[in-house]
């Protein structure tokens, strides 16, 4: 299991790389939400089950639409875009420069075989989606609510034209 | 004990209901909302009082409540008499706010701010009831958001850029904050406030430990950047200068206060004695008040001013905190409210000169005492209490904090806020003079003073800090007969 999740991570540190390196925005975001399914899968490994499903729903599902039909309202050209980012070329090899180091610590932590600790590790938890969402975290319930509420307001407040 | 709980519960309804009916009416009504939330600010004044009042009576030190719509639910919230003062600061500062968009505000963004200001009145009301580490950080979170919106609602470039920095000075604050709650978490498995106060006094494998002592640093450090604390407090004179002024009110008057001090102390209650901690947070707050102080002084724009002299009153609440025990705790409760009235009055100023004379510059400003009386008058009043002269409310909290400061052996830095409390007296003097004293310019001269929901704030808030500073003796009296000094 170790493996998997050193793998996992080393792909999240890839793809987090190339979400916050590339010139589009629209592989970006899809960059974004193959960061957040191996986040995913690492949650579902450590036995964090209805983190997980959220986590891949979320994160890697809502959100991306989201950034996507953003992306898609731009109005600016691709070509003037790619335009005002090409003085940035002298950072070009940095990227390459942190996947690498990436796969090199993925090798490392592989060759080294270290632990998780393991006896740290949650038990699995034998609540209920209802009982930990709304019996003991009802004050964080609310919380989401109204910060997906004030979401709302601030786009309407910034984008709409009154 | 039936009428605690209904108070208590009221303080979530309260301003839930107002997000609801906000974001159902229509523009067309918009007045109506303003109305509305401004007698739902003003009865969470007069609720939090009842509260106080009922707690006193019942004898009790906290009282804990949750929606119990399922019979299992934990109890979310937590009320206790800190609490209350805080809610009483968010009902009135709120208010004052409401009484000078009434004015400021334009009629197209009317509607878009009294949202944003629901939603940051849950999100202040929450942080303050909440007894769990994350719930905190997910109502800071709201805070903020509703904070970058409400900066930024005017649109202008300066606006944006300003909430911009603060956007981004946040996102640090949340990564740190976040990262120290989960070292936290990994060391105990329980974010609640009781429990963590618990076991940190009872188990040293807990409490001494590398890892614990870099969540305390994470943490700390987040909730100072939220404070505006010296190295932190890059974000918060932009954006008090280029927001409306309605919305300066609200984030000097007690957004910093309730994301940053309040947070800072209950977190610290958590760690317990720690004199490293205390010893840094004195120093930092030392700094904050000098640093503050000196950027003030150097200013030409009122309401620069006034963000640079929240940056120093800040300090004094560090330095509150860093002393500890029952007194600094009371010095720097009280220090919160007496600066949440005097900096709300003296932005309630900046909003009447802005409305009058359309401009905030000092420079362009002079000799408006005869003018503006009730203005420049409320502004002296606010002031002298800012630097703490007797007998206005600013004395007291200052004067609680020196002694606590003492007895906590901490001289050098009791001196050091005293000696300091020059600087706030100097900048608000220069102000002073440059805007209200001297010869009155030729294009000054037909200048009127300021009329409805702005005057009506200025008196108000100014009877208030009379009132504090001239009754707060009786205070002390009463408790120091319920034992509690």
């Amino acid at each position: 299991m170790e493996v998997i999740i050193t793998i996992c991570l080393g792909f999240m540190l890839v793809f987090a790389i190339v979400a916050v390196m590339n010139k589009s925005l629209l592989k970006s975001a899809i960059a974004l939400a193959l960061v957040s399914i191996f986040l995913g899968v690492i949650l579902y490994l450590l036995t964090a089950k209805w983190a997980a499903v959220f986590e891949v729903s979320v994160c890697s599902g809502l959100v991306t639409v989201i950034s996507i039909s953003a992306i898609s309202l731009t109005h600016e050209e691709k070509e003037q875009l790619q335009k005002k980012y090409m003085d940035k070329r002298r950072m070009a090899m940095l990227p390459y420069l942190l996947i690498l180091c990436g796969f090199l610590l993925v090798f490392i932590v592989l060759t080294a075989k270290i632990q998780l600790p393991y006896d740290q590790l949650a038990e699995p938890s034998t609540e209920t989606l209802s009982e930990a969402l709304w019996d003991n975290r009802q004050a964080d319930v609310w919380g989401q609510i109204i910060i997906l509420l004030t979401g709302a307001f601030a786009v309407v407040t910034l984008f709409k034209e009154a | 004990m039936r009428a605690l709980q209904y108070v208590s519960m009221l303080f979530v309804i309260i301003p839930l209901t107002a997000l609801i009916v906000c974001s159902l009416i229509k523009r067309s009504r918009q007045n109506a909302a303003f109305y509305l939330l401004s007698a739902f600010a003003a009865a969470q004044v007069g609720l939090a009082l009842y509260g106080l009042m009922l707690f006193n009576s019942l004898n009790i030190s906290e009282y804990s409540f949750g929606f119990h719509i399922t019979q299992a639910v934990a109890d979310v919230f937590t009320l206790k008499p800190a609490s209350l003062v805080m809610l009483l600061c968010i009902g009135l500062v709120s208010f004052t706010s409401l009484l000078v968009a009434y004015k400021t505000m334009p009629a197209n963004k009317k509607l878009s701010y009294l949202r944003l200001l629901s939603a940051l009145i849950i999100g202040m009301n929450g942080i303050v009831l909440v007894n769990d580490l994350f719930t905190m950080y997910l109502f800071i979170e709201i805070i903020g958001i509703s904070s970058f919106v409400l900066i930024s609602t005017t649109k202008t470039e300066e606006g944006l850029e300003s909430a911009f920095i603060y956007l981004v000075m946040s996102s640090l604050a949340s990564i740190m904050l976040l990262t120290g709650l989960a070292f936290i978490f990994m060391r105990t498995g329980s974010l609640k406030f009781e429990y963590l106060i618990a076991i940190n006094n009872t188990s040293a494998e807990v409490s001494q430990n590398a890892l614990t002592y870099l969540s305390y640093i994470l943490v700390i450090s987040g909730l100072l950047i939220k404070t505006g604390a010296v190295p932190f407090h890059s974000w918060l004179p932009d954006a008090h200068q280029s927001a409306d002024t309605s919305v300066s009110v609200l984030l000097s008057g007690i957004v910093i206060k309730a994301a940053g001090v309040y947070c800072l102390m209950r977190v610290t209650d958590i760690f317990g004695n720690l004199y490293a901690i205390r010893l840094s947070l004195a120093i930092l707050g030392v700094i904050t008040i000098a640093v503050g102080a000196m950027f003030a002084l150097h200013q030409n724009h009122f309401k620069r001013i006034l963000a640079y002299s929240s940056v120093s009153q800040m300090g004094y609440m560090l330095l509150g905190i860093s002393a500890g025990g029952i007194l600094g705790f009371i010095g720097t409760m009280l220090h919160i409210f007496n600066h949440a009235v005097f900096k709300s009055t003296l932005f309630t100023n900046a909003a009447a000169l802005h409305e009058e004379v359309h401009t905030l510059d000092i420079d362009k400003l002079g000799g408006l005492q005869k003018q503006m009386p009730i203005t420049a008058t409320t502004s002296l009043i606010a002031f002298l209490s800012t630097a703490g002269i007797p007998p206005l409310s600013g004395f007291w909290s200052k004067l609680l904090i020196i002694i606590a400061l003492w007895k906590a052996n901490f001289i050098g830095f009791a001196a050091a806020a005293l000696v300091l409390s020059i600087f706030t007296a100097a900048y608000f003097l220069r102000l002073q003079m440059n805007v209200f004293w001297g010869q009155t310019p030729e294009h000054l001269q037909s200048i009127k003073e300021v009329k409805g929901t702005i005057r009506f704030a200025e008196i108000m808030l100014t009877i208030i800090t009379i009132a504090v500073g001239l009754g707060f003796p009786f205070i002390l009296l009463f408790l120091e007969a319920s034992g509690i000094i």
